[in-house]
């Protein structure tokens, strides 16, 4: 989707390249602070952002998001006649959903255990949408990781504001979300999977960067007061940097479609 | 879930805004808190707590297991937490498995800290019996009896409680296993450990209602927030976990000054807990 190998001189077959298939064993050392990391960036670089509107034809809007290695496909269908057996409400509802596929996870059917994201994309994104706008009906948000690079739900989260705004669901802003994994003494922002796997905690925003709000919040693992703000404001300029990309990224939709 | 008029709810606001709450309580004071600890006798370690008209139940059942190959040095805990719907109507079906899930899921963010398991409010090394082959597994089930809003703070002080009437069995490994040979195991019946819980954080909920945030919310204040986080705070100040709820957004510098808030409230909190629970066991021993 990428628009990878686009020179290769079958363009309709597709074979794997071999060093795709061993992963290096990379060390993390945790208390070292001048230690690379695996993909090597530095501690506070995120992974360049793909983003992509329009996904999904069926969809009233979608959106394809590839961090590094974490490709998310985020569809919002809606908004639609809230089920029969709901009881009236006079602000819109919203349903979310996130899933992963059976090859998403380098163990088979692992991505099962996320059953929490979905309460958790909710919650990022319902302060956002303007539910007032489209009472009595039922906005569905659906996200599927296609493969699973770490950072997953800050992923789902901002594309799935992308996918809604693609799909003209009034909201207040973009929900834009980044995650900080602390490993020793060092914040490493936008971790990949192999550095979530041995972090001592892990803190991820959501918030909509025009209006300086925070609408979700998570940290695990034990944090002082002082590294809090630090990782906050780390998160906090990373989010307003994913605004923008996430901006011109639909600008560049709108102006390709006149 | 509560229905209130518009003046029942201008009453609130209006009480909260002034200091004064519905049941005469300041912004920042708890219900009192009632615990009673071995309430359970087939488990290894039980508690109930009762905040006002909130009624939480914990038990603490430990089986022996095999350790994870990523931490062959450390145990497995587990949280679940149901919500019955004997408690409220709106448990049965899937309001219950939604709220059961999520609390479930804050709870284990809060006490089990990161994947690496640093900061875990419950030490996890402390549940080895012998390295890469055996560990005790913690299962920690809580029960929802009552409701009566802020189920997580006295869930979270539930399970504290529990864990500290928690006796698990002195195993003697039968020495000779060599190699990939899973070692004899003998637990003993009369020979208790007492775990350790000076590290398990309490959980503070602070509700954040109008400009103004509360601790220990009813379920009828609750109905009127519009955003609350949840702050679990270690005996020497440090936060554990964190999570929010309630779709408005906070600004960063609100967040940062609930932190602080939390951690001030906590230091009250653990103190009155951890008397609370040696006067459980106290009388438990008589």
């Amino acid at each position: 989707m990428s628009g990878k190998g686009g020179s290769a001189p079958h363009p309709t077959t597709y074979s794997p390249s071999p060093q795709n298939q061993k992963r290096p064993k990379s060390l993390i050392f945790k208390d070292n602070v001048d230690w690379v990391r695996p993909d090597g960036r530095g501690f506070q670089h995120c992974r360049p952002a793909f983003l992509r509107t329009g996904a999904v034809n069926a969809a009233s809007g979608s959106a394809y998001a590839e961090f590094g290695n974490t490709k998310v496909i985020v569809s919002v269908f809606g908004p639609r006649e809230s089920k029969k057996a709901q009881m009236y409400s006079d602000i819109g509802r919203l349903n979310c959903n996130v899933s992963y596929t059976t090859f998403a996870t380098p163990v088979r059917g692992q991505g099962a255990d996320h059953k929490e994201f979905s309460s958790v994309l909710h919650k990022a994104l319902e302060g956002a949408i303007i539910l007032e706008s489209f009472p009595k009906t039922t906005v569905d948000v659906f996200a599927l990781v296609l493969e699973s690079g770490g950072s997953d739900l800050p992923v789902v989260i901002s594309c799935a504001s992308l996918a809604l705004a693609d799909a003209g669901i009034r909201m207040y802003d973009l929900v834009t979300s980044v995650s900080v994994s602390c490993l020793g003494k060092n914040l490493v922002i936008d971790p990949i999977f192999e550095e979530e796997n041995c972090q001592d905690g892990s803190l991820i925003i959501a918030c909509m960067p025009s209006r300086n709000e925070v609408t979700q919040l998570t940290i695990t693992g034990e944090w002082s007061t002082p590294k809090i703000h630090e990782a906050m404001q780390l998160c906090l300029d990373a989010c307003a940097k994913l605004g923008m990309v996430m901006r011109s990224c639909l600008k560049e939709t709108a102006s390709s479609q006149e | 879930m509560v229905g209130l008029s518009l003046g029942e709810k201008h009453f609130i606001q209006g009480g909260i805004a002034q200091d004064l709450r519905s049941d005469a309580r300041k912004r920042l004071t708890y219900r009192p808190i009632y615990v009673e600890t071995g309430v359970i006798p087939q488990a290894n370690g039980s508690a109930a707590v009762k905040m006002g008209a909130t009624e939480v139940i914990a038990s603490v059942k430990a089986e022996l297991g095999k350790p994870t190959s990523l931490h062959p040095d450390k145990g497995k805990v587990a949280i679940f937490v149901d919500c019955s719907p004997t408690a409220a109507p709106a448990f049965e079906g899937r309001g219950g498995e939604e709220l059961s899930a999520e609390l479930s899921t804050s709870l284990q963010q809060c006490l089990l800290g990161g994947k690496s398991g640093a900061g875990a409010g419950i030490d996890l090394s402390s549940l080895s019996v012998v390295e890469g082959k055996i560990c005790w597994d913690l299962y920690i089930d809580c029960l929802v009896v009552s409701t009566d809003g802020n189920l997580l703070d006295a869930l979270g002080a539930a399970i504290k409680a529990a864990l500290s009437n928690t006796g698990i069995p002195r195993v003697q490994v039968a020495a000779g296993a060599t190699g990939d040979e899973q070692p004899e195991v003998d637990i003993s019946d009369e020979e208790f450990l007492q775990f350790d819980t000076s590290g398990v954080p309490v959980i503070i909920t602070l509700t954040q209602v109008g400009k103004h945030y509360i601790v220990d919310a009813t379920a009828e204040e609750e109905s009127q927030m519009s955003s609350a986080i949840s702050v679990s705070v270690n005996r020497h100040g440090r936060i554990c976990g964190m999570t929010k709820r309630g779709g408005a957004g906070l600004d960063p510098s609100v967040i940062l000054d609930m932190i602080s808030v939390a951690k001030f409230v906590s230091e009250q909190l653990i103190i009155k807990l951890d008397s609370e629970i040696s006067a459980a066991e106290a009388r438990e021993e008589e």
